[in-house]
């Protein structure tokens, strides 16, 4: 079943927003979590783990240091969903 | 007049070698105790291998208590304990129990306790977790397996502050000891190898995949290890009186606390537990013949750690050797400093430093003199020993060679 | 020279109110904070009972931040921390110019987490596991987080001894005040109420209610007891050196004159052990003091129903205090917060210190009928008017360890 980008996106953004207490809707797509959201390094791991989770997906340890934005996780998800449903 | 407090005795758990000097032999020799994780399955981890103990037999060492029934981390601190009395040649019956007391340090306590309570929980079995759980699982049973197995009634104490408890426990003790309170203190620390802690190490990305190279310029992380390691500590004047060999004085410590971040290191907060503890000891920085780093081998830890020196030697640092045994047990938890402190004590009494093993590239950004590969005989006055801990708890210890 | 120590503030989260002040008042009016379990389901166990905390909202002490990052035992300590830190007038500005330390005494500290994360791993897989949980599944979490909170730089440490730790932690704290080593420190302890510790207590049939006889109170001394209820919260004293506390201007509420300590190897098998040893813990502490047996005026203590401890405390003061152990005023608010573990022995420094300021020793809730040959006839369900001098509180462990502190007022 395919998720659309949106559908993604959202999902995204609540779990940051329980991660951070950050209002979903302050969150700009391309705003960077460390420089832009203030966010440290273990909430951003924690971000990304709930996000695999919540998913069902499995990133290689090596992408997940190029996860900046929330652009950059809803396409990683959508790469990594595609590759489950394949 | 102070108190003056010294080592006398030294027991150790590790996975290179149980009992002092079968594992200074090991040490100095570089052997590695790193090898395929035995005690859980890891196919679903992205790492798979640890520093535990092999082959330990706790009722070699456990005669009083249920050996079968307490946590393997009590077991590990009973054995330390039994080697180091017998280490320091000191039959307990001669002293006053009252007046004998025990500091652990651990990170996990008992977590094959919990471990257990989770498995049942999760396959609907709860109801086979009995009374056991709430008797041996606390933190607080390894001291008091330890004085339980050999009747102490003094001060008793569980430290658990993480990484660095090993340190807490000792400063501890030479306190107690100071205050007059008692007359001997066994101190150290003890953790078991544990499911939970590697998961969260794994899970962070710092556990590396086959060795653990501190300071090297491609280290990729730290090692999860195992042990224990325990001192006799005593007054000056009572182990002279007894014609105790006498190790090293532990001359005093630093404690600090970052108050920055759960995980991460800063390295004020280091450098405020080295600076506080040479101030206590009136030594100068050019005066520290070895200091034992924490060096885990994770790219923060040991680029933060050699700021932190520098910052505190300055130019001294570089004429002063410094290595990390973590290259050889992993990181043994809340008996990391512990140990650390008895090799600390083993340096100055025998006039030699151990390597940082696995030492293949230097790192640029870290250009210490950290011993590379090969241990060195070298004169140790005094030693320093550093550890850092996951809550931002630091602490430094100061040993120092006693006059003939 | 030893420097002397003083308390100079106060916070506690209980069953009976988020201030020394409520707990005091719930405390002398004999209010128990003991109620139906709400956190988790107690079905199936056989005991329901549980000095739970109402309602507890981290915003309401630390205002609009994020919590997640700590734990339900970090916010407590760290909304704690807070109230201790205003009740002291250690302000913000005066933190970051000076070292604060913060020892904190705790027996599991967040078990509960390190199950959560040890279970959702165990279930989803090791890589699903919480980063943020797992740095909380250290025993020191609570007083690092704490720290990070409230920029507490000065000497950081956890003290694990049972359900002694809270007691240990403000002695630990206590002696390096002493010896010149710090000069501020937040010192007590804090345990959560959590169904892993709560299943344990009750399948080792230490809860009243849990092993099947009659009585679902806890209710020290008294011959119907059965054993105790598990309760929670955190509770914080400011320590600091008299010098410098006077030097600021602080408000004194008491000193901190004396402590013992001592372990019983047998660990409660051996009854007369056991007696000795807590007898002794109370001997050093009032050596330490330089208080003499008959110049104590109450004595807080740690018994909390448990049908052997109990006895075992009541007979080590009996032959402490002699005679005289009929006569001195006795409480036993474990009667009323449950046994709050980690955070018991800093309640019932809390619970003194508010006595010593009201002139009011609380009751022993429930109390009716003791013993044959009970030596502390001064136990009473009523409270008591009293000047008090100097008191005594006993922490006793479940398993060997025990410690006795001295306070004194400073009227």
């Amino acid at each position: 079943m395919a998720m659309s980008a949106e559908e993604i996106r959202e999902k995204i953004k609540r779990s940051i927003a329980s991660i951070t207490y950050i209002d979903p809707a302050k969150i700009d797509d391309s705003a960077s979590y460390k420089d832009d959201l203030a966010i440290d390094s273990l909430s951003i791991l924690e971000i990304v783990v709930d996000v695999e989770y919540q998913f069902q997906i499995r990133v290689p340890e090596e992408e997940l240091s190029a996860i900046r934005t929330v652009s950059d996780t809803v396409n990683t998800v959508q790469k990594y969903l595609c590759a489950e449903v394949v | 007049m102070q108190t003056r407090v010294v080592v006398s005795g030294i027991g150790t758990v590790t996975s290179i070698g149980t009992g002092c000097e079968p594992f200074w032999n090991n040490l100095l020799a570089g052997r590695c105790g790193i090898a395929p994780v035995g005690s859980f399955d890891t196919s679903s981890y992205s790492v798979h291998r640890g520093a535990e103990v092999k082959d330990f037999d706790g009722k070699a060492y456990v005669s009083k208590l249920d050996c079968d029934s307490i946590g393997r981390a009590s077991q590990f601190a009973i054995a330390a304990a039994r080697l180091a009395l017998a280490d320091a040649n000191l039959d307990l019956s001669m002293l006053d129990p009252e007046r004998v007391g025990v500091t652990i340090g651990t990170t996990s306590g008992e977590p094959q306790m919990i471990e257990r309570f989770d498995d049942a929980a999760e396959s609907g079995a709860l109801n086979t977790v009995g009374p056991e759980f709430m008797r041996f699982y606390p933190c607080h049973v390894i001291a008091a397996h330890v004085a339980s197995e050999l009747d102490l009634e003094g001060i008793n104490v569980t430290i658990p502050a993480a990484c660095a408890a090993g340190n807490y426990a000792i400063a501890h003790a030479f306190d107690v000891l100071r205050s007059g309170r008692s007359d001997l203190m066994l101190a150290g620390g003890s953790d078991s190898f544990s499911r939970i802690t590697y998961t969260g190490f794994a899970r962070l990305g710092a556990i590396a995949p086959e060795v653990c190279q501190p300071f090297d310029r491609n280290r990729k992380g730290m090692v999860p290890g195992e042990g224990a390691g325990i001192l006799v500590l005593e007054p000056l004047e009572r182990a002279i009186a007894r014609g105790a060999r006498i190790y090293a004085e532990v001359a005093g410590y630093g404690l600090s606390c970052d108050a920055h971040h759960m995980t991460a290191a800063h390295p004020l907060g280091p450098a405020r537990a080295m600076e506080k503890a040479l101030e206590e000891t009136c030594t100068k920085p050019e005066q520290i013949s070895y200091i034992s780093a924490h060096g885990t081998g994770t790219p923060t830890n040991d680029l933060i750690e050699t700021i932190a020196v520098k910052r505190v030697f300055k130019d001294a640092a570089y004429r002063t050797p410094i290595s990390s045994i973590k290259s050889m047990l992993g990181h043994t938890m809340g008996a990391a400093s512990a140990i650390e402190a008895a090799v600390c004590a083993l340096a100055i009494f025998h006039s030699r430093v151990p390597p940082t093993m696995n030492l293949q590239e230097p790192d640029p950004e870290c250009d210490l003199d950290y011993v590379p590969n090969r241990s060195r005989e070298h004169e140790v006055n005094i030693a320093m020993n550093n550890a850092y801990a996951f809550g931002g708890n630091n602490a430094s210890l100061i040993l120092r060679k006693i006059e003939a | 020279m030893a420097r002397r120590v003083f308390i100079t503030g106060a916070g506690v989260i209980s069953s009976l109110g988020d201030s020394p002040a409520k707990l005091h008042t719930a405390l002398c009016e004999g209010r128990a904070g003991l109620r139906q379990i709400e956190l988790f389901s107690t079905e199936g166990l056989g005991c329901h009972l549980g000095g739970e905390i109402a309602s507890f909202s981290p915003n309401n002490y630390l205002g609009e931040r994020n919590f997640r990052p700590l734990d339900r035992t970090s916010q407590l300590v760290a909304a704690t921390a807070q109230m201790a830190l205003d009740d002291s007038g250690w302000t913000v500005e005066m933190r970051s110019q000076n070292e604060v330390g913060l020892v904190l005494g705790t027996m599991f500290c967040s078990v509960h987490t390190i199950s959560q994360f040890d279970r959702r791993a165990l279930v989803a897989g090791p890589a699903y596991a919480s980063p943020m949980d797992f740095s909380n599944t250290v025993i020191n979490a609570a007083a690092g987080q704490t720290a990070i909170w409230h920029n507490l730089r000065g000497v950081n440490s956890t003290i694990a001894a049972g359900s002694v730790s809270g007691l240990q932690a403000i002695i630990y704290a206590t002696e390096l005040i002493r010896t010149g080593r710090a000069k501020a420190i937040l010192a007590g302890g804090a345990d959560e109420l959590c169904f892993e510790s709560f299943y344990g207590f009750n399948r080792a049939e230490l809860l009243c209610g849990s092993n099947h006889s009659p009585g679902d109170f806890p209710i020290p001394f008294d011959q119907k007891r059965n054993g105790f209820a598990l309760g929670e919260g955190a509770a914080l004293l400011m320590l600091e050196d008299a010098e410098s506390a006077a030097e600021r201007g602080a408000h004194v509420l008491a000193e901190i004159s004396g402590q013992g300590s001592g372990f019983d190897p047998s660990r409660g098998a051996d009854r007369r052990k056991s007696i000795a040893t807590i007898a002794r813990a109370i001997r050093l502490a009032l050596d330490d003091a330089h208080v003499k047996a008959d110049e104590v005026d109450c004595l807080s203590m740690s018994a909390n129903g448990s049908v052997q401890a109990d006895r075992n405390e009541a007979e080590a003061a009996a032959l402490v205090f002699g005679a005289r152990a009929g006569t001195i005023p006795v409480t036993a608010i474990k009667s009323m917060l449950g046994e709050t573990l980690g955070a018991s022995g800093a309640m019932q420094t809390i619970s003194l210190v508010e006595a010593v300021r009201d002139r009011t020793l609380p009751g022993i809730n429930r109390l009716d009928t003791v013993e044959e040959n009970f030596p502390l006839a001064k136990a009473s369900p009523e409270k008591q008017k009293l000047d008090l001098s100097n008191g005594l509180i006993n922490s006793i462990g479940f398993d060997g360890g025990c410690c006795s502190m001295v306070l004194t007022s400073c009227a």
